[in-house]
């Protein structure tokens, strides 16, 4: 067992830090953040830097986090323009894959990926959205919900019901997912406002009015959609936790900074243990889900991967920048409250609640291994 | 409850129901206009404070009330009381009182200097009769008159010749204005020369209203996750038939339900007290706790400010760093307990 990283993700590391220092900056943070505003000018910058290497997942992994150590909503902003091409890759047909993902790759488009629903939530079996097989094509009706990229996207990964569930404790069979061109006649994208954090992320609701899809865009096998949707998760929750790492880790940064510079010593000359301990206890926690996220992530780089890992990491390392960005403004009183700190505060709390709450979560872990599958 | 304080209660429920609970997002957005100051002044929540001035003594109980029940549905309106009463309690000008407690001016108090955290390089002076310079984290910085503390130790009232001149980030309380304010006048007057001491006994004071507005937090967002646990389903069940959303939440009202009983139980003691102290740590940690529960009760839709409940996430945490200084407060309570100076290393 080796914990040390490669050179590969040195790299990569020391590449996204330099990104970061060069184009992150206060003022656009704090524009993107109030006006809610897509940071467009940043992707473009990071595919001419080509800032994600998409053939190496583990640099991903770490340019994720150095990214959200940074800022939370930039950083998730220029990573999130692939999101959902993991279903493509791997249950995509060679057309499918050249006509959309080679140009997301590529960076000329922007995809997204359309599960939950405004009555769903994280009950994906109990989705609504159907989609009807007229000749060559299908006919889809629906809504999707707190869609990432909605109002940007050139095209999304939709799941859709194809045929109703043959008993009601499948609910889970009969669904199918396509792609959908946000151009076609009939699809809508309302842009949610009003977001308690992220809100340099593009978030909307999208809107399916007898759109016309062609059926050489259905992905894979017809009802096999939820099959593929869950795959798909047991891989996007690793970098969800990975956003996690990078927003902890940032909160410690500052809450670390503060620590140093202000008037924080006891009459022993020594920094109060008041602070001593919670650095020590925000610093553990993310040591340790560092450690969970990369194995989850080792798991799944090397094809073996362990959805109970991934669900500890995931729902472990959202709680832990939940709880760093939290102590942090608690100590940092009216300094963090003033500076960009009060951002990942707001920010850190969709992690608890996307990709699968944190109560999903732990409900898949916990009967994953009283089926035994999975876990150590 | 007596009769008095239940009237009172349902009072400031038909208000919330007249006056906010339908403009509670734009409060939050457009900030708190001059009508609803004028309608919290001609309720006479605005002189709560004023009142003791008259020969009276502060009714904490019904201020308590007042503040718990506004803050259920917009913790910002609940904090503009809080502040215009402060302002009140140490203000001696008959004028300014009379103007600020009628909703026809507002006041603020600074307390940056109480706050955890604070290390301003600002400097507020008095030259020649001449108040010049900065204050940072003034909540309510667009007050007609503010009392803030100068650098050589004075409290000020200021009555006019200042501006916001940068906005900070707003987590919470978005209903205020949350500013540095830059002052250049003549216009002010002494209010007295141990200002810190002066700034310290009014805020030991507000323990028991700030408790009472981190409690109407804690119930308000509550209330929410109550009622949407009824209505929302997921998984063929409502949210509340799941364990792990019922008990929480079931444990928030058992927590809370002691804490109410706690406070009602302590208003007529020294609001400087330890038991004021003890009742303020605990109510503002429930807020946090029962806000963070209720925000993720909701799920996605709690995220958007639309439902009413990210408000409570983000006005606990606020409440926690603009009217509480833990380490300070914790040390005066280990010392009341140990009977020496303690929790200093």
């Amino acid at each position: 067992m080796d914990f040390e990283i490669t050179e590969d993700m040195k790299d990569a590391i020391s590449k996204a830090r330099a990104f970061a220092n060069k184009y992150f900056n206060e003022e656009l943070a704090a524009k993107s953040d109030s006006m809610e505003k897509f940071p467009m000018e940043l992707v473009e910058l990071s595919r001419k830097e080509n800032l994600l290497d998409y053939s190496n997942p583990w640099k991903v992994l770490v340019t994720i986090e150095e990214l959200c150590r940074r800022d939370p909503g930039l950083g998730i902003s220029v990573t999130i323009p692939a999101f959902g091409s993991e279903v493509l890759m791997l249950f995509g047909s060679d057309k499918l894959k050249e006509k959309y993902l080679n140009q997301v790759v590529a960076g000329k488009a922007i995809m997204g990926l359309g599960v939950t629903e405004p009555g769903g939530g994280s009950d994906v079996a109990n989705i609504k959205t159907e989609a009807r097989r007229e000749g060559d094509h299908y006919v889809l009706n629906g809504g999707k919900m707190f869609i990432s990229n909605g109002q940007i996207a050139d095209f999304f990964i939709v799941l859709a019901r194809t045929s109703p569930p043959p008993s009601p404790d499948k609910k889970h069979r009969g669904m199918s997912v396509f792609v959908v061109e946000s151009k076609s006649k009939g699809f809508t994208a309302n842009k949610l406002h009003g977001k308690l954090g992220v809100r340099a992320t593009n978030t909307a609701e999208l809107i399916f009015d007898n759109v016309e899809v062609p059926a050489e865009n259905l992905v894979g096998e017809e009802g096999k959609g939820f099959y593929y949707i869950m795959t798909f998760f047991n891989i996007s929750r690793i970098y969800v936790a990975a956003q996690g790492l990078g927003i902890a880790q940032g909160a410690l940064d500052r809450l670390m900074d503060f620590a140093s510079k202000s008037n924080n010593i006891n009459d022993a000359g020594e920094l109060k243990e008041g602070i001593q301990f919670a650095i020590a206890e925000v610093a553990t926690r993310i040591e340790a889900a560092r450690n969970l996220t990369y194995k989850a992530a080792s798991f799944l780089f090397n094809f073996n991967p362990n959805p109970v890992v991934t669900s500890m990491a995931k729902y472990y390392a959202a709680e832990t920048a939940v709880y760093a960005a939290k102590t942090a403004m608690e100590i940092t009183g009216v300094t963090g409250l003033s500076t960009e700190l009060e951002r990942f505060y707001r920010d850190s709390k969709i992690l608890e609640i996307w990709e699968g709450t944190s109560e999903v979560e732990k409900l898949i872990i916990s009967r994953m291994m009283m089926k035994n599958q999975g876990g150590n | 409850m007596e009769e008095e304080y239940e009237i009172l209660e349902n009072t400031v429920k038909d208000f919330n129901a007249k006056y906010i609970e339908n403009n509670a997002l734009k409060i939050e957005n457009e900030g708190i206009t001059e009508s609803l100051l004028k309608s919290l002044s001609e309720q006479g929540f605005l002189s709560m404070a004023y009142q003791v001035g008259a020969g009276k003594n502060l009714d904490m109980k019904a201020y308590s009330i007042i503040l718990e029940n506004l803050a259920k549905v917009s913790p910002s309106v609940a904090v503009k009381v809080l502040i215009t009463n402060a302002f009140l309690s140490v203000v001696n000008e008959e004028e300014v009182l009379s103007e600020v407690s009628q909703g026809s001016k507002s006041g603020t108090v600074v307390f940056s200097e109480l706050l955890g955290g604070y290390n301003s390089k600002e400097r507020l002076k008095i030259e020649n009769g001449r108040l010049e310079g900065k204050k940072e984290f003034v909540l309510g910085s667009n007050s007609d008159y503010i009392v803030t503390i100068v650098d050589s130790g004075e409290l000020v009232l200021v009555k006019s010749g200042f501006k916001s001149v940068a906005s900070h980030k707003k987590l919470g309380f978005r209903g205020l204005e949350f500013s540095t304010v830059s002052f250049d006048t003549k216009d002010f007057s002494m209010i007295g020369k141990e200002g810190i001491d002066i700034l310290r006994k009014t805020y030991d004071e507000m323990s028991i209203p700030i408790s009472a507005v981190a409690l109407g937090i804690s119930e308000g967002s509550l209330a929410k996750a109550i009622e949407y646990g009824k209505v929302r389903m997921a998984f063929n069940h409502y949210l509340k038939d799941f364990q792990p959303i019922a008990f929480n939440l079931t444990t928030n009202m058992a927590e809370l339900s002691i804490l109410k009983q706690y406070f009602r139980d302590i208003t007529s003691s020294n609001p400087a007290g330890r038991e004021s102290l003890y009742l303020k740590i605990r109510a503002i940690e429930i807020a946090k706790e029962v806000s963070k529960n209720s925000l993720q009760t909701h799920g996605g839709y709690g995220y958007l400010e639309d439902f009413g409940v990210e408000k409570f996430y983000r006005d606990s945490m606020a409440l926690s760093i603009l009217f509480y200084n833990e380490e300070k407060e914790m040390e005066k309570l280990a010392e009341m307990i140990f009977e020496s100076r303690a929790g200093f290393v």
